[in-house]
């Protein structure tokens, strides 16, 4: 497999199909684009599921696809209208360009676009490539005391920053998060940085809930087999002291985690939902409407979120770089998805190709 | 039997209901008020006590005196009430929080773990001669209000409360699933109180619907089987020509039926909120992927709190909301049981007890 070229990417032909191709050098498509030479690739869960499974939903992997969006990289060639930016500067990029024009667009949850152009969701290609083309104000400039590394976990970051500000996690208060992988981890991150003073972590796995601790958690949990989402719910209240959690998280998409948040919430919490599992889960409508509980899905990220999370690195008040547990070289990068379909590691970045 | 002091309707055991005279009330904080009831709806709870003994963790242990949607006139006032005076026309709010805790304290004394809530039991209900309130839970009827109409402002607080927790916006399409009172109400409130521009009722019952339709002025969708809940959602939004605007903005369930609140949620735009009052099931299966990938808000509602009955005794008394056109039928408090089985045969849609004579 050579990388060799002018624009060497990662394309997944089919189900565990992988190879490198040269593509044609993107070319701007206005005044106000910017072309991108990718450095640093985080892996996400939806690239392994494309891997594995060809599809997520109706998004399904018709014809070869260039997988990867979490990237970061420097700019190599900036339009005549970019005034944001010019051309060495390092980059977050937020990959999914809307139509501006809709209804949803204007109303300013361009997350939500119907015509969204979205990076490795097919039919549109991904970052796992040397060059790529986004509008100036689908990246932020990184400052000189963020590397291109923490640059590329600016993407999960900013899901994370998404489902607080839903959540409007206020100071002082207490949150649970249901997965320590990296989606929850950065979610008791950020928690913590809105002011959160008790974040309680669960999962299944203690290595991940020891890197939770590590990383912003006060308390974790592991739910005994067996026992009811309700049980599992008054141990947790136990575990703090007898005190509801006022916010609820999830970001493991598990049947069990959504009941167990329901139930341990305190009346008029607020529950977010980020993970993504079975499309159709038992939810405990009852428990959920005398609570008056107040729950609010969470779907990628959009205005102002990528610019926070940026602010929440250089500022110290997030280390992204605890999540980061592997690294491999582009001509390396199947090996990178091996190691997620293995379930090891928390993120895996992949190199920009060298030329 | 003769009238002694306070004749009540209780609830000895499932399926047992008899009439008992009862102690009369007494002032006993001076902020305390008491008050003829002159009129009590009877709500779904109220009958399915009546038939199961028990809603959840509330179990019927010992006679209960059923009704909690109540009007009537004030007798007698503690020395220091003074938003009521003996002789008013009143409705009343009928749970009694404890008003110290941090619950009640940050306006959610509906979930105040102290309440006191008329007709659950342990608590005494409203169906009964004379009824303790405390001053700041009585609501003045004036004078072109009924005590009739007085008798439907506890459902139509719990319909204000929804849409106030919806937040239903002037303009904005409405899908109400449930032709019910709550429902009818919930449709009403946001179509003339609140400015919804569409305003659709759904139910599984033609004559709900016409009903529905005749009474109130909203659209109707009727509820047909053989279609997923999916189906039934994409349709609902076809018919009402929101395909551009990929669906409705608010939903509201008044049924409690899981078919129901699954529809609900397929109807919505992305962003929109859904809001559960209904009560039915304890679990239901949800489109979690949905709520997830649409960012839908969706909240439950209880009961009411702050603000709720002022509201609505405020959209009656302007003939904002015509809740007589509820009432289907009105008997005497000697014909309250055969009111409850009445209603437990799903016959009428509301059903008035007057008070003892």
């Amino acid at each position: 497999m050579t990388v060799a070229g002018q624009n060497p990417s990662f394309v997944l032909k089919k189900v565990h199909e992988v190879s490198f191709e040269e593509r044609p050098i993107p070319k701007l498509s206005g005044p106000r684009d910017v072309r991108i030479e990718i450095k640093q690739t985080g892996i996400c869960g939806s690239d392994v599921h494309y891997y594995t499974h060809g599809a997520i939903g109706s998004f399904i992997v018709k014809s070869p696809m260039v997988l990867g969006h979490e990237s970061a990289g420097v700019v190599a060639e900036a339009g005549s209208a970019v005034t944001s930016l010019k051309v060495g500067d390092r980059v977050a990029l937020e990959p999914g360009i809307p139509c501006r024009y809709c209804d949803h667009c204007k109303a300013g949850f361009y997350n939500l676009c119907a015509d969204m152009k979205f990076a490795a969701t097919p039919p549109y290609d991904g970052t796992l490539c040397r060059y790529y083309v986004l509008p100036e104000d689908f990246c932020v400039k990184l400052p000189d005391t963020v590397s291109l590394e923490e640059g590329a976990l600016i993407e999960p970051l900013s899901v994370a920053v998404h489902v607080s500000k839903l959540a409007k996690i206020t100071p002082g208060s207490s949150a649970i998060v249901f997965g320590a992988g990296p989606v929850g981890l950065l979610c008791c991150a950020v928690a913590k940085a809105f002011g959160a003073t008790t974040i309680t972590a669960v999962d299944l796995v203690q290595a991940r809930l020891d890197l939770a601790k590590e990383v912003a958690a006060t308390h974790t949990f592991i739910p005994t087999r067996g026992d009811s989402a309700a049980e599992s719910a008054a141990k947790i209240k136990e575990l703090l002291g007898g005190k509801a959690p006022q916010f609820a998280i999830d970001a493991s998409g598990a049947a069990a985690s959504v009941n167990t948040a329901i139930h341990v919430l305190a009346q008029g919490g607020i529950y977010v939902q980020a993970g993504m599992g079975a499309s159709e889960i038992t939810f405990p409508i009852t428990e959920f409407t005398i609570k008056e509980l107040h729950a609010h899905g969470s779907f990628r990220y959009g205005p102002g979120d990528y610019q926070l999370a940026v602010e929440l690195v250089a500022s110290g008040r997030v280390d992204v770089k605890k999540l980061i547990t592997h690294r491999v070289k582009f001509e390396d990068a199947e090996e990178a998805f091996k190691l997620v379909v293995k379930g090891q590691g928390v993120k895996i970045l992949i190199g920009g190709p060298i030329v | 039997m003769t009238i002694n002091q306070n004749y009540s309707l209780v609830l000895q055991k499932v399926n047992h209901l008899s009439f008992e005279d009862r102690p009369k009330p007494v002032i006993v904080n001076e902020t305390d008020v008491i008050v003829q009831i002159l009129a009590t709806g009877i709500c779904g709870s109220d009958v399915h006590f009546y038939a199961h003994g028990c809603i959840g963790d509330f179990v019927v242990k010992k006679p209960l005196i059923l009704g909690h949607e109540s009007a009537g006139i004030v007798t007698k006032v503690g020395s220091e009430v003074t938003k009521v005076m003996v002789g008013d026309k009143i409705c009343l709010e009928p749970g009694t929080p404890c008003h110290v805790c941090s619950l009640c304290l940050r306006g959610q004394y509906n979930h105040c773990a102290k309440m006191h809530f008329a007709a659950a039991p342990p608590v005494d209900g409203t169906l009964t001669k004379y009824f303790k309130i405390a001053e700041t839970f009585c609501y003045k009827l004036p004078d072109n209000v009924s005590v009739d109409e007085g008798a439907l402002m506890e459902p139509l607080s719990v319909a204000v409360h929804a849409v106030r927790e919806a937040k239903i916006t002037p303009g904005s399409s409405v899908v109400v699933f449930g032709a019910g009172p709550v429902g009818l109400l919930v449709a009403a409130v946001a179509r003339n109180a609140y400015g919804a521009s569409l305003t659709v009722i759904v139910d599984i019952n033609e004559e709900r619907l016409k009903f529905a339709k005749e009474n109130f002025g909203v659209e109707t969708y009727l509820s047909i089987k053989g279609r997923t809940a999916k189906e039934a959602g994409d349709n609902l939004v076809d018919v009402f020509d929101l395909n551009s605007e990929r669906g409705f903005e608010f939903a509201i369930d008044a049924t409690g039926v899981p078919y129901c609140i699954q529809s609900a949620l397929y109807t919505l735009r992305p962003r929109g909120s859904f809001v559960q009052i209904g009560m039915g099931a304890d679990n239901a299966e949800l489109p979690i992927s949905t709520i997830c990938f649409h960012e839908l808000n969706v909240r439950g509602s209880f009961r009411y709190n702050g603000g709720d009955f002022e509201q609505a005794v405020g959209l009656v008394a302007r003939g904002i909301v015509d809740v007589k056109k509820l009432i289907s039928s009105k008997v005497k408090f000697s014909q309250a049981k055969d009111a409850f089985e009445f209603v437990r045969q799903g016959k009428g849609l509301k059903t008035l007890i007057s008070g003892p004579e």
